[in-house]
């Protein structure tokens, strides 16, 4: 009887609660999957590396002034060749320019291009792709049709075109060799393949019930794109950009060594490898410097990009 | 004649196929008033569904509205503009659909989505719209709401999600609530209480209610009035009690008596509707429901009756019972 009376006070003095009878707390996709990428050691370790090389690509002004105490164009004919000294930690190069303020402030168009590139080719990717499966029809066969020839067209032959017409007046803007431009016009050249991503899983999404709801409560078109639909491919996205940012760095690399990217005395991983393959036997360091950090940045960006995927990919889990 | 909160007439929607175009909603005609609550019965197919979504002119391409009125306070949704219908969807009327499951989005927290039409209708910022999704969340008898609001709808059960949807349909206080077979995807006894939940809703807002169903017992159970549908047309309607009692057209009749007893006799065998619903693209001619109606008679192979009034309340489309003969009495 004793034993019986403990029983129901205690039953009665638990509160109900509903955290108590979840197996673990209430977790987002968001949250999830951060904690998936975070658990992933390889990939974050890589990710830190990609942070520090950003960290310097950003600071490269500051770097210079008061690390290496020389700018990247600066010309020192007196010192060219020079080996490795306090003044010039990785030598200088065939115009006694400092390499390594050169390497510093080389990141800052290999990185930003990269970055760069990728938001805008998921921006117009996605808003293709997005109108495309969402709205059907017409606009979706015209959309992907021309993304069928986009893609049909190989991509380096088009950088090659667009960049060799360069510079190009076009209204009040010149479209010059400068990072900026150049991260546009790859972007316009590669977003078809996310466009397709995209519209395929806006097709599957879009034909779930909860649109039909949404749009029961009275939201509009542009409301279900850009607030109901766009969270649910954006896994998708991300999945598309993890490993586009190494991507883009290898090929803006290439641009620049074929000398139709950033043009010298601007400094590029790209363009120093071009200029050094001159004193390839002389002054070896020259092309390996710019060579081990375009591998640095593309490996970090790629095995990142592997840990982002695993740990966003809903089809993954 | 005093104006009805909603009026359908005529209403017919097409889906062209390759094969033909299919009549999914043929001659549709039906009305509801302020607060009342309307069955809508019928197998798979019969056009329950197409009705309601031509109603919130929801219809999914490449179904269309081919013609026929459908009279919101007056106003004729059939024309309306798509911001227009905007406008009167989720503020005006509202939908609950079959799914609970997967008829709320994955990636948002259920107050919020709960809080979405206020912030659509009523421009309620992100706060005051959780805060009245809470209550609203509330009243449809869900515990702790302030914590389950916080949740995403995997954290919730079906039940619980469809309360969640019926807390979203009310939120803006609509006239007009349309719940296509919202019990459906349940277990018995969580369609009970929502069904309940239903129930009280009508009562205490004054909503005006549709009930889309196939399960006869649920519309016994709620509504005043019932409509039955058939190969998209309306075969019968009138109020629950006398439809029930007094089936005036063959195939109510025989839906009521294929739902299995408990008293009755042991091994007998459940009687089933003989055949199968008719083929929307090429129907049979005169009455649809001809070939498995028990009672035909020749004119029916022929000629399509109209939908006229039989008996003082109910309205049925049907050449015996408009003759004046008792289904009830004809088989016993």
């Amino acid at each position: 009887m004793a034993v019986d009376q403990t029983t129901i006070t205690q039953l009665e003095g638990t509160p109900v609660s509903y955290e108590g009878g979840l197996a673990r707390p209430a977790q987002s996709y968001w949250s999830e999957s951060w904690e998936r990428l975070r658990g992933s050691t390889f990939g974050m370790f890589f990710g830190g590396v990609l942070v520090v090389l950003a960290v310097i690509a950003i600071t490269a002004p500051l770097f210079a002034n008061f690390v290496t105490h020389v700018q990247p164009t600066s010309v020192d004919l007196s010192n060219n060749f020079a080996g490795f000294s306090r003044a010039h930690p990785l030598g200088t190069d065939e115009l006694g320019r400092d390499t390594l303020t050169r390497l510093v402030y080389a990141a800052r168009v290999s990185l930003g291009v990269g970055f760069l590139t990728v938001a805008i080719y998921l921006l117009i990717g996605g808003t293709v792709g997005i109108s495309a499966g969402f709205y059907g029809g017409w606009l979706d066969d015209i959309l992907m049709r021309f993304v069928d020839i986009l893609l049909a067209i190989p991509t380096i032959y088009l950088l090659i075109m667009i960049t060799s017409m360069l510079p190009l007046p076009l209204g009040p803007i010149t479209i010059r060799h400068d990072a900026f431009s150049l991260s546009f016009i790859i972007a316009i050249t590669v977003w078809g393949t996310v466009a397709r991503l995209v519209r395929g899983e806006t097709l599957t999404v879009k034909n779930r019930d909860f649109i039909l709801a949404t749009r029961s409560i009275g939201a509009s078109n542009l409301r279900l794109m850009s607030r109901h639909l766009l969270p649910n491919v954006l896994p998708v996205m991300i999945v598309a950009a993890s490993l586009g940012v190494g991507q883009i760095i290898l090929l803006e690399a290439a641009l620049d060594f074929v000398g139709l990217g950033v043009q010298p005395p601007t400094a590029s991983w790209g363009n120093m490898l071009l200029n050094a393959q001159t004193y390839f036997y002389h002054s070896t360091w020259l092309v390996i410097f710019p060579g081990v950090c375009i591998v640095l940045a593309v490996l970090s960006a790629n095995i990142f990009g592997n840990a982002v995927r695993d740990a966003f990919d809903p089809r993954l889990k | 004649m005093a104006e009805h909160l909603l009026e359908v007439r005529d209403l017919h929607t097409v889906f062209p196929t390759k094969d033909g175009l299919v009549k999914a909603v043929d001659g549709v005609s039906f009305h509801l008033d302020p607060g009342e609550t309307l069955g809508i019965v019928g197998e798979s197919g019969s056009g329950k569904s197409v009705t309601v979504l031509s109603v919130m002119r929801l219809l999914q391409r490449p179904g269309r509205i081919a013609g026929g009125q459908i009279l919101y306070k007056g106003r004729d949704l059939v024309k309306a503009s798509d911001p227009e219908m905007q406008e009167i969807r989720g503020e005006e009327i509202a939908m609950i659909f079959q799914d609970p499951m997967t008829s709320l989005n994955p990636v948002f927290k259920t107050g919020w989505q709960v809080g979405e039409p206020l912030r659509l209708h009523k421009n309620f910022d992100a706060k005051k719209a959780l805060k009245e999704a809470i209550g609203y969340l509330q009243k449809v008898g869900i515990p702790e709401p302030d914590k389950r609001a916080e949740q995403y709808p995997h954290e919730f059960s079906g039940g619980m999600r469809q309360r969640a949807m019926i807390a979203m349909g009310l939120s803006t206080s609509p006239d007009v609530l349309i719940a296509d077979e919202p019990t459906t995807a349940l277990d018995v006894t969580i369609q009970a209480q929502i069904l309940d939940l239903l129930r009280k809703v009508n009562h205490d807002f004054g909503t005006a209610t549709i009930l889309i169903t196939h399960n006869l017992g649920v519309v016994a159970g709620m509504c005043e009035r019932v409509m039955v549908m058939y190969a998209g047309k309306v075969a019968e309607q009138g109020p629950t009690a006398d439809v029930f009692a007094n089936p005036k057209h063959p195939y109510t009749w025989s839906l009521l008596r294929s739902i299995p007893r408990l008293d009755a006799e042991e091994h007998e065998p459940l009687r089933a509707i003989e055949g199968l619903p008719p083929d929307l693209i090429n129907p049979p001619g005169g009455c649809p429901f001809h070939p498995r109606c028990a009672f035909r008679i020749d004119r029916c192979v022929r000629e399509m009756p109209p939908l006229q009034p039989v008996g003082p309340t109910q309205m049925a489309s049907c050449w015996v019972t408009q003759a004046g003969r008792d289904l009830n009495e004809a088989v016993s």
